[in-house]
């Protein structure tokens, strides 16, 4: 077994920041110097595309080149209760043989494929000696498209047999892949929906990088080879130019983000519930129109 | 502590019964608990390993092979090898009421054999929690 005293701290660490405990702030300012040096990957797709099962095999592949491997699995919060059952660590057997750090993340009400701190546990991570952290977001739809803001390189997993070729034209979530894996591939339709994928990268603006489309079954670890080699092109290409500017601009949207947020809760406990109640009352009561109301306790 | 309950629910030895496992998993989600179930055929390695990456306060492990009289030692055991014995063991399955006493003394904390009620099973691990 690793030795624990670290991955103890680390995972002391990752529950300090999920509960939003004061403590995580303080650990990170004093150690902010020592992260950044993880490269972040993440894996999205529609549920039970077979995510968990993709991150296994990528991550032991990783380990075995020589990466320091952390995995945070993401998997979505009751809406009822605020509990929730993680069981992406089910698939991640190989993974946890060879000492990969997995961590259950639940969405604790965030929407948007991640969490809302997501990108500081990708940080505790780093400070536990990761260089490469996989993050597999919940099951996602066609608009959670959150990964992007995080990950350096996005893989988009999807599997045969949800949809016609219309759903591969859609804007969101296949918009986002620098890599497209048809997974499942030895059920009928996989071919095609590759086929159907390629077209539809093929249909718009060339970019710097075409993101190719490749066939993998998890579940046998057929193609996984092809699949990393496609991670390690994009990380090149990345990194020989693009990389800088494209982690700049999200720390920047992520600055813009939690300011928006800090500035807001301030600002709604200057105007303070009272004016709030008055401010209905008096839209309810046809005294004043919405807009009005807004501008008046905006200013 | 402000933090979310979370509870690692495991099914180590060789049966493959996990549906009492499934029951209580479902039922600390319900209670608002974050419930990391790592499915079938767990070493007692893999348990704690998966514990403290968790970082839970409680492994839930179900038992009905009768191979408990080697895991719980074992799993205890490694808890304190790692430094993690405030992780609080929790039993079910099919454990004989005489060694109960037996294995309380050892360290786990909780056992709960078939016919528990779920919502006892919340209430302990809620009043073991100080929550």
């Amino acid at each position: 077994m690793l030795d624990s005293q670290p991955q103890r701290a680390a995972a002391r660490l990752l529950s300090w920041i999920e509960d939003e405990d004061p403590r995580a702030v303080a650990a990170l300012q004093a150690t902010w110097s020592r992260t950044g040096n993880g490269y972040v990957i993440g894996v999205t797709g529609p549920p039970g595309a077979g995510k968990s099962t993709l991150v296994d095999c990528l991550a032991v592949h990783a380990a075995a080149q020589g990466h320091t491997v952390g995995v945070l699995a993401v998997d979505p919060t009751s809406p009822f209760s605020g509990g929730a059952v993680l069981g992406d660590r089910l698939r991640m057997n190989g993974a946890q043989q060879q000492g990969v750090f997995i961590r259950s993340v639940a969405t604790r009400g965030h929407l948007g494929g991640l969490t809302a701190t997501t990108r500081y546990l990708v940080n505790a991570l780093e400070l536990l000696g990761c260089d490469l952290v996989f993050v597999e977001t919940v099951g996602a739809g066609q608009g959670d498209v959150e990964v992007v803001q995080l990950a350096d390189t996005t893989v988009v997993v999807e599997v045969p047999g949800l949809g016609d070729e219309v759903q591969a034209q859609k804007a969101g979530i296949l918009e986002i892949g620098d890599l497209l894996l048809v997974n499942k591939s030895d059920r009928p339709g996989a071919d095609r929906l590759a086929q159907e994928l390629l077209s539809a990268v093929e249909l718009g603006e060339p970019r710097d990088w075409q993101p190719p489309v490749l066939q993998v079954t998890a579940i046998e670890g057929t193609g996984i080879d092809a699949a990393w080699d496609a991670i390690v092109d994009h990380r090149a290409h990345m990194e020989a130019g693009p990389l800088a500017d494209d982690r700049l601009a999200r720390q920047m949207h992520e600055l813009e983000q939690q300011l928006q947020q800090q500035l807001f809760r301030d600002r709604m406990v200057t105007i303070g519930d009272k004016a709030l109640r008055s401010a209905a009352e008096r839209v309810l009561a046809r005294r004043s129109d919405p807009f009005s109301a807004i501008n008046r306790l905006a200013n | 502590m402000g933090g979310k309950i979370r509870v690692l629910i495991a099914k180590p030895g060789l049966d493959g019964h996990d549906r009492g496992a499934k029951v209580i998993a479902r039922a600390l989600r319900d209670a608002g608990m974050e419930v990391i179930y790592t499915g079938l055929r767990q070493s007692p390695e893999d348990i704690v390993s998966a514990a403290i990456q968790e970082d839970v306060q409680f492994i839930g492990l179900s038992i009905l092979s009768g191979a408990h009289g080697h895991i719980f030692p074992r799993v205890l055991e490694l808890l304190k090898e790692q430094g993690a014995s405030d992780i609080k063991l929790i039993a079910g399955g099919i454990i004989p009421d005489d060694e109960i006493p037996k294995w309380k003394e050892m360290g786990v904390t909780g056992i709960f054999g078939p016919g528990s009620s779920t919502v006892d099973i919340v209430d302990f691990i809620r009043a073991q929690s100080g929550a």
